[in-house]
Order: C-alpha cells, then sequence, then structure tokens
C-alpha cells in the first residue's frame, strides 16, 4: 500500500528552550522515498529539528507527525522503534562491547542476534565485536550506530553529520545505508556541513536559518 | 515485547555494567565500610557503646550511602545514550522499574556486606534473625525506587548528582525509622508488624510514583 | 502554558498590610500580661505558634498548585507553588529558631525530639530541597514540570513522614520536660494568640502576592535575556571575522 502522506510533516513548528525560539514556524515534508540533505550555520538548529523529528522533543507550539503519529500525542511513542537516529556524540554504553550494545537494541526490537554480527560486519567491524565501547575510537563508535540502523532497517533515518569522524573507508558506508532506506520505502534526512557529500544521496536541499526552512 | 520484558533488558543491561566497571562494590561498598570504621574514632571506642549503637549506625549509613548506588545509572547518563534509549520503544515506567531493580539487586548485596562489617566492627548482638532479612529486602525496594524517580526529576539539571541525595534523605526517613523501630520492638517484646506495614506502603506509593511520572520525565 | 505578562512591582497594598499584619502582632504580643510561669519568655509564643502555622499553611498551598501545574500545565501555577514554597522555607527556619531561643531557657535544651518538631525539620530540608531543584534548569516548562512532580511526591511521602516520626516518638516518650503549653491558657493569651495567627495570615497572602508579582518579573528578565542575542538561538552565530570568512 502506498500513501501519499509523507512520514515526516511539520506544519508551523516552533521548538523553545526557555523563552529562545530553536525553530519557528517550520514547515517541512518528507516523503517516502526521499533523502532530505539539510544545512544550516553552527546553532541554527539542525540538531534539534532531527531531534524534533525523532519524537525526542515535544513542539512547543504547531503540530507534526511522524510516520503518521502525532508529535503531541502517545501514539509517538508506539513508532519510535521504527526510527533511526545516528546523532553526533555516539549513545553506546561504555563498559558493553559493540556486540553487546547493539545486542540490547535487537532485544528490545525483538530482532534475533544473528543480525547483530552481520550488521557489525557490514560496517567492518566484526572483528572488533567484543571490545567494549570505550576502547573503540570515536569513528569505531560511530560505525557501531550505523550497523544499529542496518540492523533495525528503520523507516525514517536521521543523520547528524553522518560523515564526520569517518574514514574514508567508511564514508561510502553513509550512502549505502541511506540508499538502503529510501529503496524500501522509508525516508532519510541528512544533516551535514558537507553539501558535496550529501549531494551524492540527497534528493533535495533545505537550508534551516532564522529558525525556519529557508 | 511485554512491559516485564522490557524492564528484564533494563536490569540485566545495568548489572552487566556495573559487573565491568565495578562502581558499587569497588567504590560505594568499601567506601560505606570506611564510615563503619570512622565513627568509633569520632565517638571513641568504648565497646558497650559501640554495640548499643551499632544497628542504627548501620541503616543510618545503608540510606545515605545506598542512595549513591540508587541514582548512579540515571545520573551518569548522557543525552545521546538517553536518545538512543528512548528510541528503542522501551516503555519509560519498564525502564523505570527495570533500573530500581538493578539497584535493588545491588543495594541487597551492599547491605548484607555492610551488615556483616556492623556485626564484626561492632560486636552487634543479631536478634530477631528471621526479621533481618524482611528488612534488608523492604528497605533496598524502597531506596532504589526513591533514589531511582528523584534521579529521574533531577535528570541532567545543574548539580544533579549533588543534589539527589538531598531530595532523596528526608524522604527515606520512613524507610529508616521503620527498620530501626521495628527491631527494636521486637528486643522489647512487641510486634512489628505495624512497621515493616508502613515500609511496605512507603515504597509502594514510590513505586506507583514512580511508574505515573515516567513518561513526563523522559521529555525533559 | 501562558506567557508571562511583565508588569511593575508598583503595587503597594501588600507592602502596607505586612506592616500593619505586623504592628498588630507586635502591640498585641507585648501589651498582653505574661505568662505566670513563663514570664516575658512567653511573648515568643505570639511568633513563633504562627510562624510554624504559616509553614504548614504555605507547604499545602505548594503541594496543591504543584497538583494544578501538572493538571494544567500552566506557569502561573507554577510560580504559585514556588512563591508558597519560598515562604514557607523562611517561616518554618524561624519557627525553629524561634523555638531553639525559646526551649533554651525554658527546657535548658535547644532541641528536643519532639515529634512535631522533627517533622518541621524535615519538611524544611524537604522544601529546601524543592527550591534547589528550581535552580538546576533555567527552562521554565522543564523546571515548572520537575519541580511539581516533586511537590506531588512530597504530597504522598510526607504523611508517611509525619506517621513513622508520630510512631516513634510514642516508643521513646522524652524525658519530663516542661511543655511549651502550659495545662491551660489564659483567655487573654489564648485571644493574642488567634490575633497574631490572624495577622500572619494575612501577611502570608499580601507575600504571595508581592513574591507571584516578583516571579512574573523574574521569568520576564530571564525570557529578555535569553532572546536578547536575537529572536531565534542561531542569529547569535556569525561568520568569524579571521579567515576565509571575511574574504
Amino acid at each position: 500500500m502506498i500513501s501519499d502522506e509523507p512520514l515526516i510533516h511539520l506544519a508551523s513548528v516552533s521548538v523553545r528552550a526557555g523563552a529562545t525560539h530553536i525553530l519557528r514556524d517550520l514547515d517541512l515534508d518528507v516523503r517516502a522515498g526521499e533523502a532530505l540533505g539539510v544545512h544550516g550555520a553552527n546553532g541554527a538548529g539542525k540538531t534539534t529539528l532531527l531531534r524534533l523529528a525523532a519524537t525526542l522533543i515535544r513542539p512547543s507550539s504547531g503540530s507534526g507527525t511522524v510516520l503518521g503519529a502525532s508529535l503531541n500525542s502517545e501514539s509517538r511513542y508506539d513508532v519510535r522503534h521504527r526510527i533511526g537516529y545516528v546523532g553526533h556524540v555516539p549513545g553506546l554504553y561504555p563498559e558493553l562491547t559493540l556486540r553487546e550494545n547493539l545486542e540490547f537494541t535487537a532485544d528490545a526490537h525483538s530482532i534475533d542476534h544473528t543480525a547483530v554480527a552481520s550488521a557489525l560486519d557490514m560496517v567492518g567491524l566484526g572483528a572488533a565485536s567484543d571490545r567494549q565501547a570505550d576502547r573503540c575510537s570515536h569513528g569505531m563508535q560511530r560505525r557501531a550506530e550505523f550497523a544499529r540502523v542496518l540492523m533495525t532497517t528503520p523507516a525514517v533515518l536521521l543523520l547528524d553529520e553522518p560523515h564526520s569522524a569517518l574514514d574514508a573507508d567508511a564514508v561510502d558506508l553513509v550512502d549505502a545505508i541511506v540508499e538502503r532506506t529510501t529503496a524500501s520505502g522509508g525516508a532519510a534526512v541528512l544533516v551535514s556541513h558537507d553539501r558535496e557529500r550529501v549531494s551524492r544521496v540527497a534528493d533535495r536541499f533545505v537550508e534551516i536559518s532564522a529558525g525556519g526552512v529557508a | 515485547m511485554g512491559f516485564f520484558s522490557q524492564a528484564r533488558l533494563i536490569t540485566s543491561r545495568d548489572l552487566v555494567r556495573e559487573r565491568r566497571s565495578g562502581e558499587v562494590l569497588w567504590v560505594t561498598l568499601p567506601f560505606g565500610a570506611i564510615a563503619l570504621l570512622l565513627v568509633p574514632m569520632a565517638i571513641g571506642t568504648d565497646a558497650p557503646l559501640l554495640e548499643q549503637v551499632g544497628t542504627g549506625l548501620f541503616w543510618a549509613i545503608v540510606m545515605l550511602f545506598g542512595v549513591l548506588i540508587s541514582i548512579r545509572q540515571t545520573t551518569g547518563e548522557t543525552q545521546a545514550q538517553r536518545d538512543q534509549l528512548a528510541l528503542t520503544g522501551i516503555d519509560a515506567a519498564a525502564i523505570y522499574i527495570g533500573r530500581a531493580t538493578a539497584s535493588f539487586v545491588l543495594l541487597v548485596i551492599f547491605e548484607v556486606v555492610l551488615g556483616l562489617v556492623t556485626i564484626v566492627l561492632y560486636d552487634v548482638p543479631v536478634s530477631g534473625w528471621w526479621l533481618v532479612p524482611i528488612l534488608i529486602t523492604i528497605v533496598a525496594a524502597g531506596l532504589s525506587l526513591l533514589g531511582t524517580l528523584a534521579a529521574s526529576i533531577v535528570s541532567t539539571g545543574r548539580n544533579a548528582a549533588a543534589l539527589v541525595p538531598l531530595l532523596v534523605a528526608p524522604l527515606s526517613i520512613p524507610l529508616l525509622i521503620g527498620a530501626t523501630q521495628a527491631l527494636e520492638v521486637l528486643d522489647l517484646g512487641g510486634s512489628s508488624l505495624a512497621w515493616v506495614l508502613m515500609m511496605i506502603v512507603s515504597t509502594l506509593v514510590l513505586a506507583v510514583a514512580g511508574v505515573l511520572s515516567a513518561r513526563p520525565l523522559q521529555e525533559i | 502554558m501562558t506567557d508571562p505578562t511583565p508588569t511593575s512591582t508598583s503595587t503597594t497594598w501588600p507592602w502596607i498590610v505586612m506592616a500593619v499584619a505586623g504592628l498588630v502582632t507586635f502591640v498585641a504580643s507585648m501589651t498582653v500580661s505574661p505568662d505566670a510561669v513563663q514570664g516575658q519568655l512567653s511573648r515568643i509564643m505570639y511568633v513563633h505558634v504562627p510562624s510554624a502555622w504559616l509553614a504548614y499553611l504555605a507547604f499545602i498551598v505548594t503541594m496543591a498548585a504543584s497538583a494544578m501545574y501538572l493538571w494544567k500545565r500552566d506557569l502561573k501555577w507554577d510560580r504559585r507553588a514556588a512563591a508558597s514554597a519560598e515562604i514557607g522555607v523562611v517561616f518554618t527556619g524561624m519557627a525553629l529558631g524561634l523555638g531553639m531561643i525559646w526551649a533554651k531557657p525554658t527546657w535548658g535544651v535547644w532541641w528536643t525530639w519532639d515529634a512535631r518538631l522533627t517533622l518541621t525539620s524535615i519538611m524544611f530540608f524537604i522544601y529546601l530541597g524543592y527550591l534547589a531543584l528550581r535552580r538546576t534548569t533555567d527552562d521554565l516548562d522543564v523546571r515548572a514540570r520537575r519541580a511539581a512532580i516533586l511537590g506531588v511526591l512530597a504530597v504522598v511521602q510526607v504523611p508517611l513522614v509525619h506517621f513513622s516520626v508520630e510512631w516513634w516518638r510514642t516508643l521513646h516518650q522524652p524525658a519530663t520536660l516542661l511543655r511549651p503549653e502550659g495545662p491551660e491558657m489564659a483567655t487573654s493569651m489564648l485571644v493574642t494568640l488567634l490575633i497574631a495567627v490572624m495577622a500572619f495570615t494575612v501577611m502570608y497572602v499580601a507575600m504571595m502576592f508581592k513574591r507571584i508579582e516578583l516571579g512574573r518579573l523574574e521569568d520576564a528578565v530571564l525570557i529578555a535575556e535569553q532572546a536578547s542575542d536575537g529572536a531565534v538561538a542561531g542569529a547569535a552565530v556569525t561568520t568569524p571575522t579571521i579567515g576565509r570568512g571575511t574574504a
């Protein structure tokens, strides 16, 4: 069943921290099969936009839906497991090995543990899978986070500066993951300063400035 | 995945993390034991006096140091870890119960080891041996639920790790008084039932409060 | 949520009310004939007892306003809860301090483990924690929600603290001490006490009014400070003045 309903739909959404607007009256639609590149200066609100689309923060005003669930309703909790978010800071548990970190996610998603090994292999961490996360470099931890979204195959993929800290071998990984998501009817949003890199996969670009889409 | 499977997943994650980091067993536990060693140096090594204050001191130290155990996972969590945890789709209430359960296990170990240290150092007579395990269990449950809840309220604000003990200590008084008085009443030949029931009510109230406030607290 | 409307703190009636209430308490407590046993010392009672009463009243208001905030999500309830907690902490401190000053010459000790005294001191720390919690963030909504949840948690836990302390005291009867309330209070003293309690209650209302007014202004200042860099957070970041950006 193909629906014209955008996977991410934001209608005049504002996000405030205290009294400061981080996003103001922002409108944005991202449709199935689409990869969107997002640009903006430091502090423009790009990360906030991603966390908003990930249902991690609620709009201060305005409305929006992600995967059909309203950002203001309880139903947003039900779509969270279909959202993949790779932040610019890895969120692994330092005491757990890379494999254990992914197994934790796999258990929560009721995914078989065999998927963990193949996901780590795909990102080139098969040999490091039993290393504790705090003994892995920043770049390795980011790769592990990409392995996590490869494993959970989210319908909405949100990437914050996906190319940073990745070596030359690994940057193409981002393109592959985005293409997999869009090819299977999902949508991807890539926040990046590296317009050239992102343009290889992004269908269109928007720029965040003055709290909205320019 | 059901609620209790989710909670169990959180509990086992926390316990594996603790096994690797050893924060409770190798840092907090020795710290509590040192406290028991320091007190006689301050008040004097008079054997009858120590025997008299031993039990009460044990519970007071369990309350003050146990807080550190029950808040450690929540106050040490980074924003990125919280984001990833939320996106696993695990219910916030299951996270609360799962975390509190892990702290409960660690607190029981903490209490048992400190209890043995108290018996050795203070020569405390163990009366009401059948009641002690019950009290240890309820105190561990109540304190872990209270600490986890207070830590989620303070979350990542300024001075978070320092503020939580201030919030927990006064609210843990029913547990402290209940544990000490239940044993004392027994010594005097009375019934401890009222005290035990009060501690159980206190613990249940905390469990309900924590579950109800879990979702609103996850967003801030 | 409603945005706080900045107003001035120029309303003067609360000041007048506070002054009159203070004067009434002072005159009443200084003109009543002193207690037969305790003499001049008994005059402390006319401030100590109303302070303790206000402390409890203030915390009950904080609890109710916290619950209202969680229900309505309107910041005005948060300001009411905070104002009341702050006033409550001040009067709890005053009640405890005056109680100690009174206890020393009367009972010979600064402190006794009386149930009510113990509970009052615990509540002092609970609400001190509440005020400390409010300082952990500048985000008004986040602050309001955290504080309200603690305010409601205190509602369910304080009665349990109360019972446990009460039972604890029943078990440990204190050594024979003179109770502050004699067997019977003279009518003139009772009337004076009632006047003082009423005056303090009126004073509380006036203080609440002033504190809420001030709270609205504080919130407005916070908002203005945060927004002074430009209405949108990103507007505060401009092109660096060295490097290629200047070319």
